[in-house]
């Protein structure tokens, strides 16, 4: 079923949902953008619709909801430990197709890696519906086309923002019963059809060409990251797909027999993220670990799994790097170097 | 040639005498350094009529038009009054008719009124700046009514950050944006790359501790610069949505006693900032016995001291919570001349009203 509720409707039904679910959407922060008099926008429970922010897209993903950058999984007591709790509400999360897209791409990782579920991910993950924001066109940095993530139809509701109000599709008829006396509407959401952007991996049989693969780790463009790339991790933190992370203790006061486990983001382009015992590091400078998370993105994950490539496009990396460094320009870099690369081996 | 012309009368006017006599340089007011690009027709029609065809950066941000003729003075002032009642009373709400807050009917035709108060300078700021904590050339505008028009000597440089660029330590009063910075520890991944970032750009106040992941803070040695935030991958680190000012009191160059400013408020809030200010021309009148010299502004403190000045500066104004004032001041001063300050008695200066 379509509805049109106006503001006060919105809200209304916004917060009959809030009774039984918790509500997370791309919320504005104003003012605590990386530099002064910017904002960021970023996944949080909304209380009303005018806290959702449907025009721009959000600095940071829709996976900071299902996989915090930082969570206790559990708490210890001398020999004893106690795992933390997972959600108390069922979760409504407000997110774009590639949003979505990416967040299948997170259970592939999470809960279809290497024959295990990962228990803390998959407590939260079942209990998330989406309600599908369309999307108005994205931003130049958006991509979702080329990687076919422009479309979805895993939600339970979909909304368009309009002058006045919301227009809603309802496709999990559960949900019909909060809009009883809601004006009928035959809304459908469109999908992004075109990007300005169009971003085009090189072929999966190139990259496993083990010839190919050995020249391209070995070929001069990555040298230009070590010298450009801070290794912030601003484009990980910012990935939609990413879900490394690493594991902390933390003691609480002076005893140390008490305390907690955590599960924190962490990431590949940071320096010492490889690093072994005796100091030594796979991939020990920023170029290195440039090429390793754009092969990820655009090869290995796809050779692990098979179906499509890691990146969704959602262009936030690109968006989010403090040096400007693009990752559709990577991209065609790396087409550049494959083909040279072959025409130079004579494929 | 002959010339018979009062030079002091046009410095104040704003004309600055050239080595060749009868020829004058326009200094004209740009407050913060940021106006609408298209006063640079009016400033290349003022060099090319009337000037010598070139134009000048004035070391404090005016448009200095050199080579205008003494007799053509009168027809530049004339063409002036379109760009001071756009910039000046329009952009910044001055008051024109006023000098040192006493009424004072301006002559539109007659250029500017006062050169005591210096154009304000300032950094791009944030308007432009990745480092920039606050908009410079808006608080300029908001200050330029303050001390303009005004034969008491003023000079303010604005920095948008503790980097300092615009030198606000080398002026009466600097004025350097800060940030008082927010740590939000549920987003901090304990990568330590604000800590970094502190250490190699700031006073190294902030620290990962290893047994929590999270980052400690040294508060009192902080400078407020914001290097954290544009350090920080996840937005754990964010600026204080309230804008806060430190002031830099009493650097100066010159042939004399060249020093640099030290700290008299810091984070102290805008509104402070143009209270204080508003104190300037009281202090000022106060120290030369209401009657203006040709003095400049740091001397003033000097003659009145320390103490005195934040008595009469302060006066009224009420701080924000957070802001901290100097008690002392210790400037350290290049002596050109060994013992310059220890002299006959009848050489020293007075402050004050005389009785």
């Amino acid at each position: 079923m379509g509805y049109f509720v106006n503001a006060k409707q919105a809200n209304e039904v916004l917060s009959a949902l809030r009774e039984k679910y918790a509500v997370y959407a791309p919320k504005r922060f104003p003012k605590q953008g990386r530099y002064s008099d910017t904002d960021i926008i970023r996944y949080a429970e909304v209380s009303c619709v005018e806290e959702i922010e449907f025009k721009e897209k959000s600095d940071y993903p829709a996976k900071e909801v299902i996989s915090p950058v930082q969570q206790a999984i559990f708490y210890f007591t001398e020999d004893e430990y106690r795992a933390s709790k997972g959600p108390k509400k069922p979760i409504l999360i407000f997110a774009r197709p590639c949003d979505i897209s990416a967040q299948h791409i997170q259970d592939k990782i999470f809960m279809g890696n290497g024959g295990y579920e990962d228990l803390y991910y998959k407590r939260v993950r079942e209990m998330v519906k989406f309600v599908l924001m369309e999307c108005p066109g994205g931003d130049d940095t958006c991509f979702c086309v080329s990687m076919g993530t422009n479309k979805t139809d895993d939600y339970c509701m979909a909304v368009r923002a309009v002058d006045g109000g919301l227009k809603v599709q309802v496709t999990d008829s559960g949900f019909d019963s909060y809009f009883q006396g809601a004006q009928a509407s035959d809304f459908t959401p469109k999908f992004v059809e075109e990007n300005q952007l169009t971003v085009t991996p090189p072929a999966m049989e190139d990259l496993n060409d083990p010839e190919i693969r050995q020249k391209l780790h070995q070929h001069p463009m990555w040298k230009e990251f070590d010298k450009r790339c801070i290794s912030c991790g601003s484009c990980t933190v910012a990935c939609s797909t990413c879900t490394c992370f690493t594991t902390r203790d933390v003691i609480y006061g002076d005893n140390p027999e008490v305390g907690e486990r955590r599960r924190v983001t962490a990431s590949c382009q940071i320096a010492g993220f490889d690093q072994m015992a005796g100091q030594r590091e796979f991939r020990a400078t920023a170029g290195d670990r440039m090429r390793y998370k754009v092969l990820h993105k655009y090869h290995d994950y796809k050779a692990q799994f098979g179906d499509s490539h890691m990146c969704v496009g959602c262009g936030r990396c690109t968006h989010r790097c403090p040096e400007l460094i693009s990752i559709s320009a990577t991209v065609n870099k790396m087409n550049a170097a494959v083909a040279e690369i072959k025409a130079g081996l004579g494929k | 040639m002959n010339h018979d012309i009062n030079i002091k009368q046009l410095r104040l006017n704003c004309f600055r005498q050239s080595k060749v006599p009868g020829e004058f340089m326009l200094q004209m007011r740009v407050p913060g350094g940021m106006v609408d690009a298209k006063y640079l027709s009016a400033v290349q029609h003022i060099a090319q009529t009337w000037g010598d065809g070139n134009f000048h950066f004035g070391t404090r941000q005016t448009f200095d038009i050199t080579g205008i003729k003494y007799d053509d003075i009168p027809a530049v002032n004339e063409y002036l009054e379109a760009y001071i009642k756009e910039v000046d009373a329009g952009l910044c709400a001055v008051n024109m008719d006023q000098v040192a807050h006493e009424p004072a009917p301006w002559d539109p035709k007659s250029g500017y009124p006062t050169i005591g108060a210096r154009n304000i300078t300032a950094c791009v700021g944030n308007y432009h700046c990745i480092c920039g904590n606050c908009n410079t050339f808006e608080l300029a505008r908001k200050i330029e009514p303050i001390i303009f028009p005004s034969h008491y000597h003023i000079k303010i440089n604005i920095a948008g950050c503790p980097n300092d660029c615009n030198k606000a330590h080398l002026c009466d009063f600097g004025i350097i944006g800060v940030a008082k910075m927010e740590y939000h520890p549920e987003h901090c991944i304990g990568c330590g790359a604000c800590a970094r970032a502190c250490e190699h750009g700031a006073t190294r106040v902030l620290s990962l501790n290893e047994n929590t992941g999270k980052i400690e803070k040294d508060p009192c040695c902080c400078v407020g610069c914001g290097e954290c935030v544009r350090a920080c991958p996840t937005s754990a680190w964010t600026r204080s949505e309230k804008k806060f000012y430190r002031v830099i009191l009493g650097g100066r160059t010159g042939r004399q006693t060249p020093r640099t400013g030290k700290m008299f408020l810091n984070w102290a809030s805008e509104e402070v900032i143009l209270a204080v200010l508003g104190n300037w021309q009281k202090f000022s009148a106060w120290v030369m016995n209401y009657k203006p010299e040709y003095l400049h502004g740091g001397h003033l403190i000097d003659r009145a001291g320390y103490k005195k000045f934040k008595e009469i500066i302060l006066d009224g104004v009420e701080l924000n919570p957070e802001c901290l004032v100097a008690e002392d001041i210790f400037w350290h001063e290049t002596e050109y001349r060994s013992n310059f300050n220890v002299k006959p008695m009848e050489l020293h200066h007075k402050a004050g009203p005389e009785a």
